[in-house]
């Protein structure tokens, strides 16, 4: 006998937060303004200040807000745009094979990729290129194949930098395991573990390309948060694998690229934005 | 909590410590083992201990299915080089069901193809209405984080397989000879009996890359799903649930 499920309705500061957060997500991107009081949200919403204390509590813990003591509650620039993004992309996101379509996780492949990828590979940077950077993210698996089967050196971190850097030589790998190597499941069984005590023998990289959660037009490199990205930079530029003047491409979806000047804190600053549509060298950002 | 509870997890954190000795971390999860099925040293023994299985000969025109397990890879790229087409579900089930025809599989990617990530590539998805026309499954292949000497299996601890067998079960879909097997290493073989709950599936078989074990028991009820069970869990947002809901069907019989 089939029992359909009882509902639980949503405990009031919870509809009070998801009403908050499409409030703040439906704000242009470069509104700077705090929050509105305590004492306006309760008119707005008719609910105690408990309620929507604990709502602003959970929008904070969860990064979309700032509580700052004395003057305010203010927008995270970086998680709004997060968030307004990864709305837009679930529209052309394609599943991870652990994380279906939950977009903190990962960053997706999307549809129309392969014209952002072919950006890429006619840039005279890339053709000329020996080893390459290219992140761990869906959306460049297929560019990481590419670069394996023109025989180029691959430097990619694992997923998360769990496991540190794999270095993959594409001329070393035979053409049928190509396509394995090229995801993060083979990755590993091909490449070589480069930890910080083995980077410096890397080359230097000649093209370093990412994915993003969001990039803007004047370079802004916005990832999922975690900040890998940057600790991947600061590790090879430390040991001078990568340094100002290597070209440093995002490719991404047309609706992930950011033209507002928002304040964002950038992982890495972006040369060029490679989208199924365009090819966007970008302004230097103003700080 | 009960007592059974207790014994359970104390078995699966004291195998977790011995398995990260052999075990090969994921993609994704590196070793957090509450989160996938280890692939481990020797799976590919236990491949052709499966492969070498009286079921697998035997099973006509019955079909397999395969769980999205790390340590089943090896498994799943020897049935796609020997053009055996198979039924996985996908992780935490939440695409439902994928299903393999080794003739989409280019020559030589065999191994790319059995991996989560190659197999998202080649196999397409099957709704529960289109499996329900085929025929039943002969043959089921779990991993696990361990198993005990009476067929108790214990996954990750949310318990997918269990969940996936009962709805093939409600779709007519296992048969009383199905055979259930659970491949696991010899450090995640409990030589004890454990208390089975009453959605747990007990397997038939547990191989390991050193063994093939019979496991004795009465026989297997037939499965269903725990309706009860449901609310509030991961399984209630599932689409295959909700599928599974609105599907006209004889409703499973009451004993």
């Amino acid at each position: 006998v089939l029992v359909p499920p009882p509902s639980y309705p949503a405990p009031l500061y919870d509809r009070v937060r998801r009403e908050l957060e499409r409030t703040i997500l439906a704000l242009p991107l470069v509104d700077a303004s705090p929050i509105p009081p305590e004492p306006k949200l309760m008119e707005q919403f008719g609910v105690s200040r408990g309620t929507v204390r604990r709502a602003i509590a959970e929008l904070a813990d969860d990064g979309l807000l700032r509580v700052e003591q004395g003057r305010g509650t203010y927008v995270n620039h970086d998680e709004r745009i997060r968030r307004v993004v990864r709305e837009r992309l679930a529209a052309v996101a394609l599943p991870d094979s652990r994380f279906d379509l939950d977009l903190k996780q990962f960053v997706p492949d999307f549809a129309g990729r392969a014209a952002a990828e072919a950006r890429v590979t006619e840039l005279p940077a890339w053709r000329d290129a020996r080893t390459v950077f290219l992140a761990p993210d869906n959306s460049l698996e297929q560019l990481r194949l590419q670069a394996l089967e023109a025989g180029k050196k691959l430097l990619v971190p694992t997923y998360g930098m769990r496991r540190d850097f794999v270095l993959l030589d594409g001329a070393g790998i035979a053409a049928n395991d190509r396509p394995l190597a090229a995801t993060l499941d083979g990755m590993e069984r091909f490449g070589r573990r480069i930890d910080a005590t083995t980077v410096a023998s890397v080359d230097r990289v000649d093209v370093f390309a990412t994915g993003a959660t969001a990039v803007t037009t004047d370079g802004r490199h916005i990832g999922s948060g975690w900040r890998f990205l940057a600790l991947e930079w600061f590790l090879l530029e430390q040991e001078g694998i990568v340094d100002d003047a290597v070209p440093v491409v995002a490719v991404v979806h047309d609706c992930q690229v950011i033209d507002e000047p928002v304040q964002a804190d950038p992982d890495c600053i972006v040369d060029l934005i490679a989208t199924p549509t365009r090819l966007i060298p970008c302004s230097p950002p103003t700080p | 909590v009960s007592a059974a509870d207790d014994l359970t997890e104390l078995y699966r954190e004291r195998i977790w410590r011995e398995l990260q000795q052999v075990a090969r971390p994921d993609s994704r999860f590196h070793w957090d083992f509450s989160r996938f099925i280890a692939d481990f040293e020797g799976s590919d023994l236990c491949a052709q201990r499966v492969l070498a299985l009286a079921a697998l000969r035997d099973l006509g025109d019955s079909r397999i299915f395969v769980t999205p397990d790390n340590c089943l890879e090896p498994l799943r790229a020897e049935l796609i080089r020997r053009g055996q087409p198979f039924v996985m579900s996908t992780y935490g089930i939440v695409r439902g069901f994928l299903a393999l025809d080794p003739a989409d599989v280019p020559a030589g990617e065999a191994r790319y193809a059995a991996t989560l990530d190659g197999f998202d590539r080649y196999a397409r998805p099957v709704l529960l209405a289109e499996l329900a026309r085929g025929r039943p499954f002969g043959l089921l292949v779990t991993g696990g984080s361990a198993v005990s000497r009476n067929g108790v299996r214990f996954g990750k601890g949310h318990g997918y397989f269990d969940f996936e067998f009962a709805v093939l079960s409600e779709l007519g879909l296992v048969t009383d000879t199905a055979v259930v097997v659970d491949v696991v290493h010899d450090c995640q073989y409990v030589d004890d009996d454990l208390a089975a709950e009453a959605h747990d599936v007990p397997v038939d078989l547990v191989v390991t890359p050193t063994r093939t074990l019979r496991v004795e028991g009465p026989p297997r009820a037939p499965g269903r799903v725990h309706w009860e069970l449901l609310p509030g869990t991961e399984f209630d947002d599932l689409e295959i649930v909700a599928e599974l809901r609105s599907l006209d069907r004889p409703s499973t019989p009451t004993i």
